[in-house]
Parts: structure tokens; C-alpha cells; sequence
């Protein structure tokens, strides 16, 4: 009844509930730390081209290629509970005229970004880790990582639509979104208003465009 | 055991109080189950598709209703490929149309492509129906593993469950041997 297992069970299980708690708590300090993100998108090039946009593609279809800039500042996210900030561009569309599809989103460009305390998390190479740890000056949280300027960035993605047609596409509209990873306590992500302390993305919208026409590739 | 032949009385309880942590974690595991709309709402993280968000051996948390909005691009879903009972981690990167018939594809933070090629042959999107939920809660570390451990107290203090469960999916044989194991601990330990 009062073995060495048993007393090592109870410290141990009141250890983890303490634990448990603790981190509970921490969690909520995140609702106390403010938000305040804001964003610039300006769309630089377009080009929708006829091909197969990868080499698994079984078909030729058309892809939509979206250079940007981005100038946003979110330094706010990084706090000392945060693990990483996930950051992406999507482009927005509506339904095509008849279409059957309501809405259309697709992300064109991502980002990780990690708070120097999950740096050694990140699958990069050894010289870009030891470059990333560098850049932290062995502090833990980094806001500074969070200010983003992108000036005339190629998409990692090209868009594509199910119907193979993207051409003439009207009425797209380029997003920044981010989706914060905490060390412990729930996902979140950008809203669409303020919520507490938590503002809603200033700016973050492009004006919205058309896509070009198909330029044949050689 | 030799106490335990002389003493049917107490091997019949201790039997019975075997019974009744398996029962109770499964209890949990369904309740949980019913509230969180999905056919299984914690999850273990087989792969490192997801780093550094998610790590080999993370437990998820899911939530399978859509109460406020549709499941969206961005958001990080759990999938079954057709035919295939194998959980993915991984987030929704393109969605086309809206509601139950939305096309949606996904693809792994840490993985240079979309998922096109894991899904099934003639497969190019998923759907609503394919995904089992939506991770709300923390990847969870290494700590509250232990105290979920110590909570559900089906695995006596093992600190890896994620890492167990992930053996156990390995090895299927282990389930029966684990099994054995416990249900002895439950009979030889007293009280």
C-alpha cells in the first residue's frame, strides 16, 4: 500500500497536474498580450500560362504565377509562449460566372517563422540553422522576426482550378493570414475583428484584379 | 499470487478493478468522441510533415463540427486517404466552392509538395467527409503527455504515449503484449 511504486505514483501524478496547470496558466497570459498586426500586399506581376504547373501533373491545364510585395509588421504574435507564427498569402475569387464553385482560395506563398525558443525545431541545413541561431543573439523571443518586407516575391505556388481554366479570372484579391503556434494552449489564427486585446489585421488586402490572359510558354 | 489462489474474494476485485480502468478510459475515449464530432478526436503525429509545428510523437486535439464556418484554407485538418486508414496531419492549402462538396487540397509545412501524390489513384481533392477534424489544441508537450498519462491511467506512467502509440500502430502484436502486461500489473499489484 505505501511501496516504492505507489509513493513514486502519487509524486509523480501531482507533479503532472501542477504541471498541467502551470501551463494552463501561461496559456492565458497570451489573451493579456496584445495584437496589433497590420500588412501591405501589392500585386507586381501576373501571368497565367498553359502547362503542367508540376511534374506529377497528369494534364496540361492553366496556372496563374502572382509576384507580390509584402510589407507587414507582426512583431506582436512573438511572445515567450509562442512556438512558431505560420505565415500565408491566399488569393480570393469568386465563383466564375456559371460556375459551380461559390469561392475560391489558395494559398500562392507560406512562411514558418520561428521564436528563437523553437529554432532548433526547424528542418533546415546546418549552416542556415547556425545562421537562424545567430540571428536570435541568444534571446528567446525575437518580435523583430515578425517585420516582413518582400519586395516583387515570386508565389512558391502557382494556382490552378479544378476546371483547368484560371485565365481572365476577375475580381481576385490577394490575403495575408497568420496562424499562431503556441508552446502550450490552442491554435489561433488571424481574426476578422477585435476580439479583447487581439485586433483584426490593419490593411492586409490587396486591391482586387483580374488575371491576364494565356501567355503561351515556349 | 500464491495470496491471490487463497483469496478468490480479492482476486475477483482486483479483476473487476481491471475491468473498470478499461471501461472508464474507454468511456472517456467515446464522450470525447461524441462531443468533438469525430471518430477520433486525439490524435498522435506520425510523421514530421508538419515540423516544426508538430513533432513525431504529438498528441492533437480535434474538433470535427463546423459551428461557425466552414472548414477553411489555412486551418490544420486530419485526413484518411480513401481506402486507407492511415491519419494525416496536414493543412488545407486550396479550397474550391463552399460546403460539404468543397474541393479542398492540403499539403505538410515542412514538405516541398501538395499532397496530390499521397491521395488515392483518381483522387486529385478531398472532401468534407475525408477529413476527421481540425486540430484546436496544442501540440501537446512533453508534460501534459505525462499528466494525460497519469489522467486517463490506462498506461502506467509511461512517459512516451505518443511515442507508444506510435510503436503500437508499428507493431499491432505489442497491443496484445501491452494488454498482458497491464491486466498482470492490475491482478499482482495490491489495494
Amino acid at each position: 500500500m505505501h511501496n516504492t511504486l505507489n509513493r513514486f505514483q502519487s509524486v509523480f501524478g501531482f507533479f503532472t497536474t501542477v504541471a498541467f496547470v502551470l501551463g494552463c496558466f501561461i496559456a492565458a497570459t497570451d489573451f493579456y498580450a496584445e495584437r496589433a498586426p497590420t500588412g501591405t500586399l501589392k500585386v507586381q506581376n501576373l501571368q497565367v500560362v498553359k502547362g503542367r504547373p508540376h511534374y506529377y501533373s497528369s494534364a496540361q491545364e492553366e496556372y496563374a504565377i502572382i509576384k507580390f510585395s509584402l510589407d507587414a509588421d507582426l512583431s506582436h504574435l512573438f511572445t515567450w509562449n509562442t512556438k512558431q507564427v505560420f505565415v500565408y498569402v491566399t488569393a480570393e475569387w469568386p465563383a466564375a460566372k456559371g460556375g459551380v464553385n461559390a469561392t475560391n482560395e489558395a494559398v500562392i506563398w507560406d512562411s514558418i517563422i520561428t521564436n528563437p525558443s523553437a529554432d532548433h525545431l526547424k528542418n533546415i541545413g546546418p549552416a542556415t540553422m547556425k545562421k537562424l541561431k545567430k540571428s536570435a543573439q541568444g534571446k528567446t523571443v525575437a518580435p523583430d522576426r515578425g517585420i516582413l518586407s518582400l519586395r516583387n516575391q515570386r508565389p512558391k505556388y502557382q494556382i490552378t482550378h479544378p476546371s483547368k481554366k484560371i485565365a481572365d479570372t476577375e475580381n481576385v484579391k490577394l490575403k495575408l493570414h497568420y496562424n499562431v503556434q503556441p508552446w502550450f494552449g490552442v491554435l489561433t489564427w488571424n481574426q476578422n475583428q477585435d476580439i479583447g486585446f487581439w485586433k483584426a489585421i490593419k490593411g492586409g488586402v490587396s486591391a482586387p484584379f483580374a488575371l491576364p490572359s494565356i501567355k503561351k510558354k515556349n | 499470487m500464491l495470496s491471490m489462489l487463497q483469496n478468490p474474494r480479492q482476486a475477483a476485485a482486483q479483476v473487476l478493478n481491471f475491468a473498470l480502468i478499461l471501461s472508464s478510459a474507454f468511456m472517456m475515449w467515446k464522450g470525447l468522441s461524441v462531443i468533438s464530432d469525430s471518430p477520433s478526436p486525439i490524435v498522435v503525429v506520425l510523421s514530421g510533415s508538419m515540423e516544426p509545428a508538430f513533432q513525431r510523437g504529438d498528441l492533437l486535439f480535434l474538433w470535427n463540427r463546423n459551428l461557425l464556418q466552414d472548414t477553411s484554407v489555412g486551418e490544420v485538418v486530419v485526413y484518411n486517404v480513401k481506402d486507407k486508414d492511415i491519419p494525416i496531419v496536414h493543412r488545407v492549402v486550396r479550397k474550391y466552392g463552399e460546403g460539404e462538396d468543397a474541393k479542398l487540397l492540403t499539403k505538410g509545412d515542412n514538405n516541398p509538395s501538395d499532397d496530390t501524390e499521397l491521395y488515392a489513384r483518381g483522387q486529385d481533392y478531398l472532401v468534407r467527409k475525408d477529413i476527421i477534424g481540425s486540430v484546436v489544441g496544442c501540440e501537446l508537450p512533453q508534460v501534459v503527455r505525462l499528466s494525460l498519462t497519469y489522467c486517463t491511467n490506462i498506461v502506467l506512467d509511461i512517459p512516451f504515449v505518443g511515442y507508444v502509440t506510435i510503436l503500437l500502430s508499428e507493431h499491432p502484436w505489442l497491443k496484445t503484449v501491452m494488454l498482458g502486461v497491464m491486466g498482470l500489473f492490475a491482478i499482482l499489484q495490491r489495494e
